[in-house]
């Protein structure tokens, strides 16, 4: 039932969301009324969260489709973070159409299939392990946000910003990893197995970390460039290991299929 | 001061290219003699080994002064290729070119980071101020992880056995090749439950292991020993049209290891979001 009406409750949240984006991006002060209407698209998408996970009877975090409808809200969370923190006022539309995009993809082709929660997945580990990496992929897409405008600008305006969002995504993403090798060694005996998910998230972590410990290197250089370039590669491999793996020949051979 | 930079960047050069150079030659090694024998390394020889390799890194990293290739694995050089490794190693696997974590490649890879990783520990865990908690638990955390995962290796035995309505000790290794268990396994009930679409939405397995009655479900295997897990797998149906289960004996000597790690990074990681970088001075 929840599924049906969601074309309808995402648009409003996407118009609720877009208003406050445009109002923050039109403000060159940091302006409550966007920080509060963007609260209230987060409370809404919120909303669609829990009425769905009453609507399943278990935690929506199953199929790609769930997960994607927790990132529509991370990114927005995120998005009003780094607003409120350091008020960079296109951050939030930028965090809105990436919300956006992924709301597009879940009316398109919803993946929220039924009620069935396989034993595979009937784990405490099972919601923070997702959760926790959905929201440190929003934290971590704000920080890619803004290295592609440092980029584009040359502008070392936004570095404290993206460092910050870089150490707390790569905290939570860390988190995500760490919960999951627990969780593997319940389930198939073994903490880390090279499963290509898990070569991918391997990949992602070596490449944000990378960026940590460049970044005192090439800050302040002309070569800046290599950090945000490494930031953006770690996202790519990041969307790789999120959905890209699904689509590779070793997905076949991947525990990681629900 | 110019030259001095200069000696110091081909210093570092020289110290990447021959990374390199091993590197292509354990490629070399993987296409002639396939890949890393494992099973070579058991107890006692991979403590051995270890400890050789401990000791070997501590001498490098007293006599760091007066020695290029101890400079060089101290280097920021180092640490960027050792993270670009981990990528690396994570790529090539994921796109499965190489689908072996036992590759010569990889082994040659994932030693280099360790050493890497064990000289910085030697060189920053009392000189960290301020983030002193936070790199011991992040670099120990993870030199323990990986350490355990590739030195204990040789030692886990991982084997599949079909448990019937009768006491079997008959197991299997990932090769096929047959085994005998010092214990017997014995199906004595088995819960299916399933959706109104046919998906199994719970199953349980009721074994006697050694005598002991035990419950086996995914997610939660017995541990018959502190080292040894069993773990339920599947449930087929034999062509008498009997239905049985087949478990997996995971024997794991150094997973205490791996665990501690994986909690001591898990600790580091909650102080890395605490603490955030300490370097918005310099931008």
């Amino acid at each position: 039932m929840a599924w049906n009406i969601f074309p309808l409750w995402a648009g409003i949240v996407m118009l609720i969301a877009a208003t406050a984006s445009i109002w923050a991006a039109m403000k060159r002060e940091r302006s409550t009324v966007a920080i509060a209407t963007m609260a209230l698209a987060i409370l809404a998408m919120g909303g669609f969260i829990a009425l769905l996970w009453a609507t399943l009877e278990r935690p929506p975090l199953r199929t790609m489709g769930e997960t994607r409808l927790w990132y529509s809200f991370f990114i927005l969370v995120s998005g009003l973070f780094t607003y409120s923190r350091w008020h960079y006022r296109w951050i939030m539309l930028f965090a809105t159409v990436l919300a956006g995009v992924f709301i597009i993809i879940n009316i398109a082709k919803p993946e929220i299939h039924d009620q069935t929660l396989m034993p595979a997945l009937q784990s405490l580990w099972f919601v923070p392990h997702v959760s926790v990496y959905m929201f440190s992929y929003s934290l971590l897409g704000c920080a890619t946000l803004l290295s592609v405008v440092a980029l584009v600008r040359k502008s070392t305006d936004m570095d404290m910003a993206i460092e910050r969002l870089l150490y707390a995504g790569l905290a939570f993403l860390s988190v995500g990893m760490l919960t999951g090798a627990l969780w593997a060694k319940d389930a198939w005996g073994a903490y880390w197995s090279w499963d290509p998910k898990e070569s991918w998230a391997a990949a992602t972590w070596g490449l944000y970390l990378t960026a940590i410990h460049l970044a005192p290197s090439v800050m302040n250089t002309s070569r800046r460039w290599i950090y945000h370039t490494i930031i953006l590669l770690g996202f790519v491999a990041l969307q790789m290991c999120w959905y890209g793996v699904n689509y590779l020949p070793s997905a076949a051979t991947s525990v990681h299929s629900y | 001061m110019k030259t001095q930079m200069t000696d110091k960047r081909f210093e570092r050069l020289k110290g990447v290219c021959m990374v390199g150079a091993v590197v292509a030659l354990s490629f070399l090694v993987e296409v002639c003699w396939g890949s890393f024998p494992v099973g070579l390394f058991r107890f006692p020889l991979n403590i051995l080994v270890m400890a050789l390799w401990m000791v070997l890194l501590t001498m490098m990293y007293r006599s760091r002064a007066g020695s290029a290739c101890a400079r060089f694995m101290l280097s920021r050089e180092a640490t960027w290729l050792s993270l670009g490794m981990v990528a690396a190693i994570g790529i090539t696997l994921g796109l499965q070119l190489k689908p072996s974590s036992t590759a010569w490649p990889t082994v040659v890879l994932l030693l280099f980071v360790q050493s890497h990783l064990l000289l910085v520990i030697l060189r920053g865990w009392r000189n960290k101020r301020g983030i002193r908690w936070r790199f011991c638990l992040t670099h120990i955390g993870l030199l323990l992880a990986l350490g355990a995962g590739f030195w204990g290796a040789p030692d886990r035995e991982q084997l599949r056995a079909p448990v019937q309505r009768y006491p079997s000790n008959d197991a299997y290794t990932m090769e096929g090749e047959e085994r005998r268990l010092p214990y017997t396994l014995e199906l004595k009930d088995f819960v299916i439950e399933e959706a109104e679409n046919g998906t199994p939405t719970h199953y349980e397995a009721q074994v006697m292991v050694d005598g002991t009655m035990v419950t086996l479900r995914v997610n939660h295997p017995y541990a018959r020993t502190i080292s040894e897990k069993i773990y339920l797998i599947s449930f087929p149906t034999s062509p008498r049209g009997e239905r049985y289960a087949i478990v997996e004996i995971v024997s794991e000597p150094w997973q205490w290891l791996s665990a501690a790690g994986i909690i001591m990074l898990l600790a580091g990681a909650m102080l890395l979001f605490v603490q955030g970088p300490l370097f918005n001075s310099k931008f």
